[in-house]
């Protein structure tokens, strides 16, 4: 007798459709398990035999072949055990097979035939749905965040008897009390606010900015002057997520083995340590595993000290930056990641971090050459804002800067004012226009082009610095209300790319 | 020839004596014999059978390098003295630096480890001598020396450079292209053969041929160590007159300055003044900062820039004191375009002197 069962394998960020088909016939008693299976996968013998015995079923004593198909899928994870519970019940005329056509089971069993929650059932949901099946059986505590899917009949199965009882047309089971009651919990708390930075309003004004146009900005300056506590406010003044970035940003923290439970408001802000890894922050240590970059999907990342990350993790975020998305390819396995976020970073002016504060400063011209090398090129290049801090005065001190409300009011005022703009060329932030839409959206009056042309003739722009000008100029103009690009803004957006001209006459 | 084989080889013992750098003078001062009985140690007799037989043939020298030695017409005449080199492999030709020693010569010295202020001062001096005419010579090391190179070079001018080792190597290995720059338009030279290793000694032996040759030394910034005050000593003990860029009294890297001006050196604030005393019979240069008359520099820039050169010299610090955050911006924008105000460490503003930025900006 044959049973087949739905049911779906991880990898990563993707959800993989698997069929599960049993067949049992006479012969010496064995249970096999078939098609690319997992050590998790492969244990799930073990588990399902017990959980049958002990819901009271009947384990049979024949020879039992499980094929999970595709076969050249490779199946990871204890979250196919249902499914495969309730195809051996099925093929062995336990169970009517009627409903298994048009249901999706996900979950790991126990011995005692409890369900457990399986990571990543948000995506497995999304799954159901493109799979065309209509209904999902989940334990209770998954079904909270499976639920956050549109379109897909969610139902609660605690035990291998219930899902029995629901597959030959029962009732499933009620979300458990606890769970419904915790919906309100874990309500996110909004980060640290902007008010508490004293003095800095050149930097503060640099971050609403960068907030603005979705743009990467870099701050560089001295120990103690407020570099890091600068940058973790950043999440308190940027929008809040839409409901398709929530979706997207909770099926990932799904996939990452984080209990969901509802949308996402605040966006992420990830802050890996310096000695990650290029593996690390863009994935793809093993088949399946996700980098940095992808947590921070939506959100910011947050790179401190950026002079003491290995050159080449630095060198891998090139791609993350300028795509969107990450591409991985390893021998065995490939895959393409979401990764659209805004890079923050930090670093010190030179290695003893007291260049340019007074005399301070005890590097020779050989370190501060190593340490210019070690940021510049390509990924200075795709950042659009380079912001020195200064020590702050002490008069400044006492008095409150902008609020994070009132940053964020202004804020979500430009960037309505930019997705208005650019909503028939298909992005939203000024970030993200490249020079097609930039001559179209950053026309400039004559004394804007003369500033543009005075600064490209004294060597102070390069044709890509010009890019990253006029898309600055254009937020600017967005954060002011003005329709066009003023000359002003221009004049601005130069100043807030700080490079210093001298010191390259320095490096020999 | 012989000479230059002799110190390549003595290389050792003279690094011992560099640390005393007026015994190390005295006994580059030697002769050739007197110098192995002095430092060759266990190596005399060796040393001195092959110095008797070597043969010209015997050191290499790519034929773009000329050896030029004291008897030569074309060895320049500041060095016929008892404590210069004796004899120079010059990169650029031995005619071109007959040519270049009888103009004016100025040394641009100071700190390997300056500040923006003083790479700008090298920088400034450098372009202004050059543009008159003036013959910068200087090391091509760090800091200082390689700020006042490149800018003598950007406004055309042909520099001199003593290097602390062989051509070839000429130390640190970074600034070949440097090298490369220098012996185009002007000369390189150094009293090792090619390929052999200043060492220690070298760069202090390098500072008594460069303040030989010229007619004026200016110091532009430097601490109170001795390394970085050595070519004003050896100028005052020589009797060369000697000129220093004053700097804050506060700063570290400029108390060996501004020492050397409580000492009585000529002050020096800009082309200007070094020309006055290079001719000292001329009429003055105008006193007139260019600054002032810039066209197109409004009273709001002015008054910016003022401020600028009054230490407000970050965005932060200017709005500080009643000016709008993007107004501030906008007119720093706009004096940098104008090549009044460029940037240093940390991103700080830093006046820009006279000269109109070129096309050197663009250069690396």
């Amino acid at each position: 007798m044959l049973a087949r069962a739905h049911t779906f394998t991880i990898e990563g960020l993707h959800t993989r459709h698997v069929t599960v088909e049993v067949d049992i016939r006479l012969g010496l008693p064995a249970f096999a398990i078939v098609g690319l299976a997992d050590a998790a996968v492969r244990e799930a013998r073990e588990r399902v035999q017990a959980a049958i015995r002990n819901s009271g079923f009947e384990f049979p004593a024949r020879r039992i072949t499980a094929n999970l198909a595709p076969g050249d899928v490779p199946k990871a994870g204890p979250g196919l055990d249902l499914a495969l519970a309730c195809a051996v019940l099925a093929a062995s005329r336990q169970l009517s097979p009627e409903r298994m056509g048009s249901t999706a089971l996900f979950g790991e069993l126990g011995l005692d035939g409890t369900v457990r929650p399986s990571w990543g059932t948000l995506a497995v949901a999304q799954a159901t749905r493109r799979a065309g099946l209509q209904t999902l059986a989940v334990a209770g505590a998954g079904a909270r965040e499976a639920q956050l899917v549109d379109g897909v009949d969610v139902v609660v199965v605690e035990r291998l008897a219930s899902a029995v009882r629901l597959l030959n047309g029962g009732a499933a089971d009620r979300l458990p009390e606890a769970i419904r009651r915790g919906r309100d919990v874990g309500r996110e708390l909004p980060g640290p606010d902007l008010a508490d930075v004293r003095g800095q309003r050149h930097a503060v004004r640099a971050l609403v900015i960068a907030a603005a146009g979705g743009h990467n900005i870099l701050l560089s300056g001295p120990p103690g002057t407020g570099k890091t506590m600068l940058a973790q406010r950043i999440g308190s003044i940027l929008p809040p997520l839409s409901r398709a970035e929530a979706v997207e940003v909770a099926r990932i923290r799904s996939l990452l083995g984080t209990d969901v439970g509802e949308l996402p408001r605040l966006r992420p802000f990830r802050a890996p340590h310096h000695s990650i890894t290029a593996a690390g922050l863009i994935g793809g240590a093993r088949r399946g595993s996700i980098g940095e970059v992808v947590f921070a999907h939506n959100g910011v990342l947050f790179l401190d000290e950026l002079s003491e990350f290995a050159r080449p993790t630095l060198e891998a975020l090139r791609q993350p930056l300028e795509d969107g998305r990450v591409a991985i390819a390893r021998a065995r396995h490939s895959a393409v990641y979401p990764a659209r976020f805004m890079l923050v970073a930090a670093t010190n002016p030179c290695p003893c971090g007291y260049s340019g504060d007074g005399d301070r400063c005890r590097c020779s011209e050989a370190d501060m050459g190593r340490h210019r090398r070690r940021l510049s090129g390509p990924l200075l290049d795709r950042i659009d804002l380079v912001v020195n801090l200064d020590r702050p005065d002490a008069g400044d001190v006492g008095t409150p800067g902008t609020s994070s409300a009132q940053a964020r009011a202004q804020v979500v005022a430009a960037r309505e004012r930019a997705t208005a703009r650019l909503r028939q060329d298909g992005i939203s932030l000024n970030a993200h226009m490249d020079v097609r839409l930039l001559s179209k959206h950053a026309r400039l009056g004559d004394k804007g082009c003369e500033m543009i042309r005075g600064a490209r003739a004294s060597g102070l722009l390069s044709a890509r610095g010009e890019h990253r000008v006029l898309r600055v100029a254009r937020t600017i103009a967005d954060l002011d209300g003005s329709e066009r690009v003023r000359a002003r803004d221009i004049g601005a957006a130069i100043a807030l790319r700080a490079e210093p001209s001298l010191a390259a006459s320095r490096a020999g | 020839m012989r000479r230059s084989w002799l110190l390549a080889e003595l290389g050792g013992p003279l690094d011992f004596w560099a640390r005393d750098r007026g015994r190390l003078n005295e006994l580059l001062a030697l002769g050739d014999g007197e110098l192995i009985e002095a430092v060759a140690g266990r190596r005399r007799a060796e040393l001195k059978d092959r110095h008797a037989s070597l043969g010209a043939d015997e050191l290499h020298r790519p034929p773009d390098v000329d050896a030029v030695c004291r008897h030569d017409p074309r060895y320049p005449p500041a060095l016929r003295d008892a404590g210069a080199p004796w004899m120079l492999y010059v990169g650029g030709g031995g005619g071109r630096l007959k040519r270049l020693a009888a103009a004016p010569v100025v040394l641009i010295d100071g700190s390997s480890r300056a500040s923006d202020y003083g790479i700008e001062m090298a920088r400034s001096l450098a372009r202004g001598l050059a543009a008159a005419g003036v013959t910068v010579v200087s090391g091509i090391g760090d800091g200082i020396a390689l700020a006042a190179q490149t800018a003598a070079l950007e406004a055309d001018g042909p520099t001199l450079a003593v290097l602390d080792g062989g051509i070839g190597v000429s130390p640190p290995a970074r600034r070949r292209w440097l090298y490369g720059r220098v012996a185009r338009r002007g000369c390189a030279m150094s009293e090792l053969p090619c390929k052999r290793q200043g060492r220690i000694w070298g760069a202090v032996a390098s500072v008594r041929t460069r303040v030989r040759l010229s007619t004026l030394t200016v110091v532009v910034e430097a601490t109170d160590a001795e390394r970085e005050l050595a070519p004003a000593r050896r100028a005052q003990e020589l009797g060369r007159t000697l000129a220093a860029v004053p700097g804050r009294v506060t700063s570290p890297l400029s108390s060996g300055t501004n020492t050397l001006l409580m000492e009585g050196a000529a002050m020096v604030r800009g082309p200007g003044d070094v020309l006055e005393l290079l001719y000292p019979l001329s009429v003055a240069p105008p006193t007139v900062s260019v600054q002032a008359t810039e066209p197109g520099l409004t009273a709001r820039l002015r008054r910016v820039l003022e401020r600028v050169g009054a230490g407000c010299d970050t965005p932060e610090k200017l709005t500080g004191e009643g000016v709008a955050l993007e107004d501030a911006l906008v007119a720093l924008t706009e004096l940098e375009l104008m090549g009044l105000l460029g940037r240093g460490d940390g991103g700080r503003y830093v006046p820009r002197g006279a000269f109109p930025p070129g096309r050197w900006a663009a250069g690396y």
